[in-house]
């Protein structure tokens, strides 16, 4: 296969036609006007996660998060629900180490006087020790909240002749804070995750409009004709549009800090993201290489992105809530942690990016062996099956 | 035909698309300098030949060689020495025209240095240098035809092929068409492909008549028009044929065939010595006698 840089030509004009046109920049404004608004959109998100009446995010999981308690008088842990909490009695300060160690996600600390105490109508002391950078957190909190409530209603009821109501009713937890709250860690990992990412499927329809344009406007023909490979074409076509996602990746990331977010790596964190725009692109032009015209291709790039969004995300998210290894595969994983200034190992960043890599080939290949062939250009198109059939070799074309 | 001398060389290409089969172990040579003219009715297998020869096409079996290369090694060479302009001059509608020939200049590698040179001649060449700036959406379909045979050329191709380069295109601008595809002769290899018999004997060294896949005829304009039908078709309209003695005229020499459509009888002749003999046998039953040259169209007929 002879293959030269005359790609880079195709590069370069689709490059410069496609700044120069008002669809483009019609879409450009579009998405600056989407993003500020999803700013808008998602600070005032963060705002109500905070507040008392912010949304529960608490799954229910047998066992879900583990707790030290230290209570001595045995009242409250009594009332924890152990399906959720694994419990743990630690009578000693050494809970607070194996937060750190990340081997529990809290340490409610009862005063051991806490019978006496409600016997006499006094307040109870009550502390709450939780692991902010654990994102089950939450759910100890929830349960803890919840065990209180439960125990608060009982002890009213029991005691409700002799018991002065005002101070049972002030039971409450303080909360010591470490670090950051859930859904600060959401809007701030996942959601800026998301945001970074955004870009990269916007521009679908230009990769579109370049594939399959070629073959509802038959121009296809003469640029079949040049002196140039199927491959060099769509490389060259697929790269203008990797340039335009990288001018509009770096638009947003500015937008972004800008706006008040704080990305660290920041370089990393542009380079990756714009590395992921490459099988994505080269996905999209599998997708025009085999599409017969816009509607089809529209349709496919639907369910395409909504697996490629599947593949980013969700270990992403798996990540967050259980620091798995293997999530690190997924580019959006590692930019999160990129952004969030962790310490990523090398194999870790290798991960996603070899990732990136392979993907970036595996669709390039195919989208070129779909473009290469007469039939899927100028007809009759073989169908799906048959066309898998055909490149698994166990059909004859 | 020596090889030497040989631009294309078409030996048993088949191509099918489905069940239907497109060329059907087409053989063609086609000789450098020379301006072959392929013609056939819709669906003959005229584009399926061109597109196989500029590599966009793979063919099911055969081969073709294109100045000594083959389609099946040597695509990109193949590609570089071959200007075609399709049937229909799809163009990049939001291009300049000049940005047009610039960028398939630089894709068919023509220096860079050499490249607005290049464009001004062409541009000059089919008469539109005035509208080089002016997008391609603010064409018409002869002004679009004109860029796309500027742009064919950009490259100063050894082989340029076109496919109905007149279809649809005002007498005055098919005209000039023609004279563009007139100028190149000599120089260039030219294939065209066209519906227009008369384009093809006004233009063409040699002529292919492709029917079914299949070429059914090759030759020069004149040696066809004389294969089918002689020099001089006599035409005579009659009252009753059926009164007409046809054995009396198919016995002289001169005839090379006779045929009836309605009350009138077609006669080739291959001289014009037995005429007056011919008329005397139809008698008073003759009302109205013309003769013609054959044309193509004769030859198209007859041969499809």
């Amino acid at each position: 296969m002879n293959f030269n840089t005359n790609f880079l030509t195709i590069t370069r004009w689709e490059f410069k036609n496609t700044l120069k046109s008002k669809k483009f920049l019609l879409i450009f404004l579009m998405q600056l006007s989407v993003l500020f608004m999803l700013i808008i959109l998602f600070n005032s998100f963060a705002v109500k996660m905070e507040s008392e009446e912010g949304i529960s995010l608490t799954p229910s999981l047998v066992d879900f998060a583990a707790l030290d308690i230290d209570d001595r008088g045995g009242l409250f842990k009594k009332y924890v629900n152990p399906e959720i909490i694994d419990i743990t009695s630690y009578n000693d300060n050494n809970s607070l180490s194996r937060i750190e160690k990340g081997e529990i996600g809290g340490w409610l600390k009862v005063s051991p006087d806490s019978i006496e105490r409600i016997q006499k109508g006094e307040v109870v002391d009550i502390v709450l020790y939780l692991d902010y950078s654990d994102p089950r957190r939450s759910v100890i909190k929830d349960e803890v909240n919840s065990t209180i409530q439960s125990l608060s209603t009982v002890l009213t009821r029991a005691y409700l002749p002799s018991t002065n109501t005002e101070n049972t009713k002030n039971t409450s937890i303080t909360e010591v804070k470490t670090s950051e709250s859930l859904p600060i860690q959401l809007i701030k990992k996942v959601m800026l995750s998301v945001l970074l990412f955004l870009p990269l499927f916007l521009f679908g329809n230009i990769i579109i409009d370049s594939v399959v344009g070629e073959k509802e406007r038959k121009t296809g023909e003469i640029l079949v004709a040049m002196p140039i490979s199927t491959g060099e074409i769509l490389l060259g076509k697929g790269l203008a549009v990797v340039a335009i996602s990288a001018l509009q990746v770096a638009m947003w990331i500015i937008v972004l800090i800008g706006a008040g977010f704080i990305i660290q790596n920041v370089i990393l964190v542009y380079l990756l993201v714009v590395l992921t725009a490459v099988p994505i692109v080269g996905l999209t032009s599998i997708i025009a290489a085999y599409a017969k015209n816009y509607k089809e291709a529209g349709i496919g790039i639907s369910f395409a992105y909504i697996v490629v969004v599947g593949i980013l995300i969700v270990p992403a998210l798996v990540y967050i809530s259980r620091t798995s290894y293997s999530a690190n595969f997924s580019p959006m994983t590692t930019v999160m942690r990129l952004f969030t200034g962790e310490t990523i190992a090398l194999p870790e960043l290798l991960m996603s990016v070899i990732f990136v890599i392979i993907m970036s080939i595996l669709t390039f290949w195919i989208a070129t062996l779909l473009f290469k062939r007469d039939d899927i250009l100028f007809g009759p198109r073989p169908g799906p099956i048959t066309l898998i059939l055909q490149i698994l070799g166990i059909k004859k074309r | 035909m020596n090889s030497d001398d040989v631009m294309v060389k078409i030996g048993s290409l088949t191509k099918s698309f489905g069940h239907i089969k497109a060329l059907d172990n087409m053989n063609l040579d086609i000789k450098k300098g020379e301006l072959l003219g392929i013609i056939g009715p819709n669906g003959a297998g005229k584009t399926t030949a061109i597109r196989i020869i500029c590599c966009i096409l793979q063919p099911n079996s055969g081969e073709v060689m294109v100045g000594g290369y083959s389609i099946y090694n040597d695509q990109i060479k193949i590609k570089s020495m071959i200007g075609y302009l399709p049937e229909e001059p799809n163009l990049y509608e939001r291009f300049k025209a000049r940005n047009l020939l610039k960028y398939f200049g630089e894709l068919y590698g023509v220096p860079k240095n050499q490249l607005d040179g290049r464009i001004d001649e062409l541009l000059e060449l089919v008469g539109m240098s005035e509208r080089a700036e002016d997008r391609i959406n603010t064409f018409s379909k002869g002004l679009r035809q004109r860029i796309g045979i500027a742009r064919a050329l950009i490259h100063d191709p050894e082989l340029i092929i076109f496919d109905e380069p007149t279809m649809g295109l005002d007498p005055a601008t098919s005209r000039t068409v023609r004279n563009f595809i007139k100028e190149l002769k000599g120089d260039k290899t030219v294939i065209l492909c066209t519906h227009y018999m008369d384009e093809a004997d006004l233009l063409c060294d040699r002529v292919a008549i492709l029917n079914q896949g299949r070429i059914r005829d090759i030759g020069t304009p004149k040696t066809l028009k004389e294969q089918v039908h002689g020099d001089i078709i006599l035409k005579v309209k009659v009252h009753q044929p059926q009164k007409i003695d046809t054995n009396r005229i198919t016995a002289l020499n001169s005839v090379e065939a006779l045929n009836l459509e309605g009350n009138q009888f077609l006669i080739s002749l291959n001289t014009r010595e037995d005429i007056s003999t011919i008329i005397d046998v139809f008698g008073s039953q003759a009302y109205s006698v013309n003769t013609k040259e054959p044309t193509l169209d004769d030859v198209f007929i007859q041969s499809v």
